[in-house]
């Protein structure tokens, strides 16, 4: 049983990877060849044997399969191969970028997730109310309203408008720090925005989910039961409904770490923020084939580490579940 | 019981993820001690619009955008673009013999290099063969993708000589910018591409890279004390991450602002800020495919487009006024060689349907995602139809464009590229390439069309040494190209820069480039 499931995640990864390495070479265009710029920008240009120079150099003279068996074989050895536009090492690149990446999704989770199951398990106490109705229809708005809207929004009123927050970046550029703790505060500072927006969005599915599963166990005859027998509020909705409305809810929770880092890559755009999001956009950009592959696969680890926790959440949250 | 664990586990998470970052930072900065570092008071530092553009060695930055320029802060050249042509640099003097082949550079002396050595003749001559073996990132020392330098030779200890296979009007250009690097850093050096470290970009240009963050895209340049030339007129130099470049220079955060035309009012008529306009050297093209669609090898089909474009009309919606037409010769308005008197088409709808003869046409015109191109290429639709051309305007991604396009698997396309100023020798490359020898947006191959008038001109004035006789050449190829239009150059773009005056007002554009801040004198102090 458990070696089929491991034999499951293992045939997905290699599918994933796969495909990792065949989309961006079916796109057309190539890394080396710049006809056009953007506006305002010239673009560096190479002649056919510099071209042929560059392919050979980064092995991509070779016949795709032989490629594609030397990128198995990186693999295996942890070597993501060297980014042609960045012209460093792809896993170097990845590494000083995940943390920043990382901290965004985590923290918007964990605030979006608390924040909106509370208002959903409050919702469903208060159904029908004015209060619930407000609520909801404001939630669903916000669910359909994509992130990098939110962001710019935030950004306009908040960073540009009041000046709380700074524009753009991930730490001050070229602070002189006094301690650590100044350190952390701009770090707080600065990823302050973007963790509010991913929040935000993060919110609007929890509480959807929440309100939902709270409302179908809210109507279970238990529920009459604790009503009956006095419990309080409090002790009614976070005790004896959340617990059974959690199975939902740990599944909306780690199916939004993978739905959140497709969030960030926008969000990160928006502010400039140093993460993995911001250098997707350019990878794909200029078809710096290693990268945009190096980049896939941190995300496609993520997801599917994100999944096989599920797998062993559920089982602990419902043992009715093999 | 349980809530305090969670919120010990919250606290935990947040520490956790605060130290992970912390730890990205110190390993994202790589810091140079060069002594001087830190910002002494009283020392004018500028802020500029940064972005990660790769580590500015003439190996390692990115092939666009604005890295070469933060390169060339670093490492000096043999000539520098000016504001009205080349200028002595690095070589002081230098003479051409008269079958053109020789060149012969005199060069300043004294000139440090950052870590205190002298530059020497050797340094030069190492410079030339070491991109020879290793091509830098910009690299001018090929002409149409081949070698042209035969040989060179130390003279003595100020003097270089080259020579060069065979005589052309272009080469003082190409051999003048090439970058002069220390022999001593990179002698034992097999891959530069993979130099990363700080310490080894050491040149003898005025700024000194002190810090550099490729996640954050945030550079920091310091003057060098000890530059032989001008004086810089800047301290520090700081490129920093900037997420809308109009709000942060409103904040006081970036000292230098490419101001959107439509709030160019909100600058005007005030004191505190001064204003520059740019040469129009940014642009985009119409290009014709006449060996998918024959129809327009007929040069009534390619004259009838041409008149169907309102050009004024994509100025005044899509550049918001921040333009000029283009030239139909090609050479831009703000071109040292332009061409007033060229066949001009203007915008006449009738003329059209009259060289059509009222026949109508079918076409797919592709575009890139660009806004900018969407909105053209919807103008054009309307138009065209008037005309009796019925355009379906196809957009891709910028890259699948450019693939295409250099296939030949397009029938009208829409590009924009910079690089209009450059040597009128760009007429060759873009109008008499037989193929497709380099990759650049002026060196694309015109699918299915070659004229015989154009393709001899173009390579006449390649050959002719003389300024004047070339340029004559060159006065005649454009009106040869514009009454052929074999590419309908549409209109090319202005800058407007914003700044405050009061705190820098060194700013100013060279003969060939659009960005005030992309050259070298801007930084420097006026010539006297």
């Amino acid at each position: 049983m458990r070696h089929q499931k491991a034999l499951k995640y293992f045939a997905t990864f290699f599918c994933i990877i796969t495909l990792n390495f065949f989309l961006p070479r079916i796109m057309p265009g190539d890394p080396f060849y710049f006809l056009s710029s953007e506006q305002g920008e010239v673009a560096v240009t190479y002649s056919q044997e510099e071209i042929d120079r560059f392919k050979a150099y980064y092995g991509l003279d070779k016949s795709m399969l032989a490629q594609y068996g030397s990128y198995l074989k990186g693999i295996i050895k942890g070597d993501l191969g060297y980014s042609i536009y960045f012209g460093s090492d792809v896993k170097t690149i990845i590494k000083n970028r995940i943390p920043w990446s990382v901290s965004l999704v985590l923290l918007s989770v964990i605030i979006g997730g608390g924040v909106g199951t509370l208002l959903g398990c409050l919702s469903a106490w208060y159904r029908g109310n004015a209060s619930d109705k407000f609520l909801y229809s404001i939630m669903v708005v916000i669910s359909e309203i994509p992130a990098f809207l939110i962001g710019i929004f935030f950004l306009f009123y908040l960073a540009a408008r009041q000046g709380i927050f700074p524009l753009s970046g991930g730490a001050k550029p070229f602070a002189d720090y006094a301690s650590w703790i100044d350190v952390l505060l701009d770090i707080a500072r600065h990823g302050f925005l973007p963790t509010l927006t991913l929040s935000v969005v993060q919110m609007s599915g929890f509480y959807l989910i929440a309100r939902n599963s709270m409302i179908t166990i809210m109507s279970k005859d238990y529920i009459i039961t604790a009503k009956a027998k006095g419990l309080g509020t409090r002790r009614i909705l976070f005790r004896h409904a959340l617990s059974n409305a959690a199975l939902p809810i740990a599944t909306q929770a780690f199916y939004s770490l993978g739905q959140a880092v497709g969030g960030t890559l926008l969000v990160e755009n928006v502010f400039k923020y140093p993460g993995l999001g911001s250098l997707m956009r350019q990878a794909v950009m200029v078809r710096d084939y290693p990268l945009i592959q190096g980049i896939f696969l941190t995300v496609t680890l993520f997801v599917i580490i994100m999944n096989a926790a599920v797998d062993i959440l559920y089982k602990r949250l419902d043992p009715r579940i093999t | 019981m349980k809530k305090s664990k969670i919120t010990k586990l919250l606290a935990a998470m947040i520490l956790i993820m605060a130290i992970l970052n912390m730890a990205g930072c110190g390993a994202k900065t790589t810091e140079k001690s060069t002594g001087s570092t830190g910002s002494q008071s009283g020392s004018l530092v500028i802020r500029l619009e940064g972005g990660d553009w790769g580590l500015p060695s003439p190996f390692a930055h990115y092939s666009r955008g604005p890295g070469a320029s933060k390169m060339r802060l670093i490492y000096d050249s043999l000539l520098e673009k000016g504001e009205d042509g080349l200028i002595p640099w690095l070589a002081k003097e230098w003479t051409i013999s008269s079958d053109g082949r020789e060149y012969t550079f005199l060069l300043n002396s004294k000139v440090k290099w950052h870590d205190g050595k002298m530059l020497t003749a050797q340094d030069v001559k190492f410079s030339f063969e070491y991109f020879a073996k290793h091509p830098p990132v910009s690299n001018s020392l090929l002409i149409d993708g081949k070698p042209f330098i035969e040989k060179i030779e130390v003279i003595d200890e100020d003097r270089v000589k080259i020579a060069v296979k065979e005589p052309n009007a272009t080469v003082l250009d190409r051999v003048g910018i090439v970058r002069i690097i220390p022999e001593h850093i990179w002698k034992d050096i097999d891959d530069p591409k993979k130099v990363m470290d700080l310490d080894k970009l050491v040149g003898c240009g005025p700024y000194i890279l002190t810090d550099y963050s490729q996640e954050q895209g945030k550079y920091r340049f310091q003057a060098f004390k000890d530059y032989w030339g001008r004086k810089p007129g800047v301290d520090v130099i700081e490129f920093i991450p900037v997420s809308d470049p109009v709000l942060a220079f409103e904040n006081g955060e970036i000292d230098v602002l490419d101001v959107p035309p439509d709030l160019i009012d909100r600058y005007r008529n005030n004191k505190e800020f001064k204003i520059l306009k740019s040469p129009a050297f940014w642009g985009y093209k119409l290009l014709f495919n006449m060996e998918k669609k024959p129809e327009l090898a007929d040069i009534n089909v390619r004259k009838a487009i041409a008149h169907a474009v309102n050009v004024d009309e994509l100025i005044e919606k899509v550049a918001r006024g921040a333009a000029v037409p283009a030239s139909p010769g090609y050479l831009p308005i703000d071109h040292i060689w332009y061409n007033p008197d060229v066949t001009r088409y203007d915008f006449d709808i009738e003329k059209a349907k009259e060289l059509l003869n009222n026949k109508s046409l079918n076409l797919v015109l592709l575009i890139s995602d660009s806004q900018q191109e969407a909105r053209i290429a919807e103008l054009l639709k309307i138009n065209f139809a008037k005309a009796g051309i019925n355009i379906d305007v196809r957009s891709v991604d910028m890259k699948t464009r450019d693939s295409c396009v250099k296939n030949c698997d397009y029938e009208l396309a829409i590009i924009g590229h910079g690089g209009w100023g450059a040597d009128a020798d760009c007429l060759r490359e873009v109008y008499a390439a037989t193929a497709a020898c380099d990759a650049g947006p002026t060196s694309n191959v015109i699918c299915g069309y070659s004229n015989p008038d154009i393709n001899r001109l173009c390579k006449e004035q390649l050959a002719e040494l003389d300024e004047q006789k070339r340029k004559s050449m060159i006065m005649e190829l454009q009106k040869l190209i514009s009454d052929e239009i074999p590419i309908l150059p549409i209109y090319n773009t202005i800058d407007y820069t914003v700044f405050k005056p009061e705190k820098y007002d060194g700013w100013v554009h060279v003969f060939d480039h659009h960005a005030v801040t992309h050259n070298k004198l801007s930084y420097l102090e006026q010539d006297k």
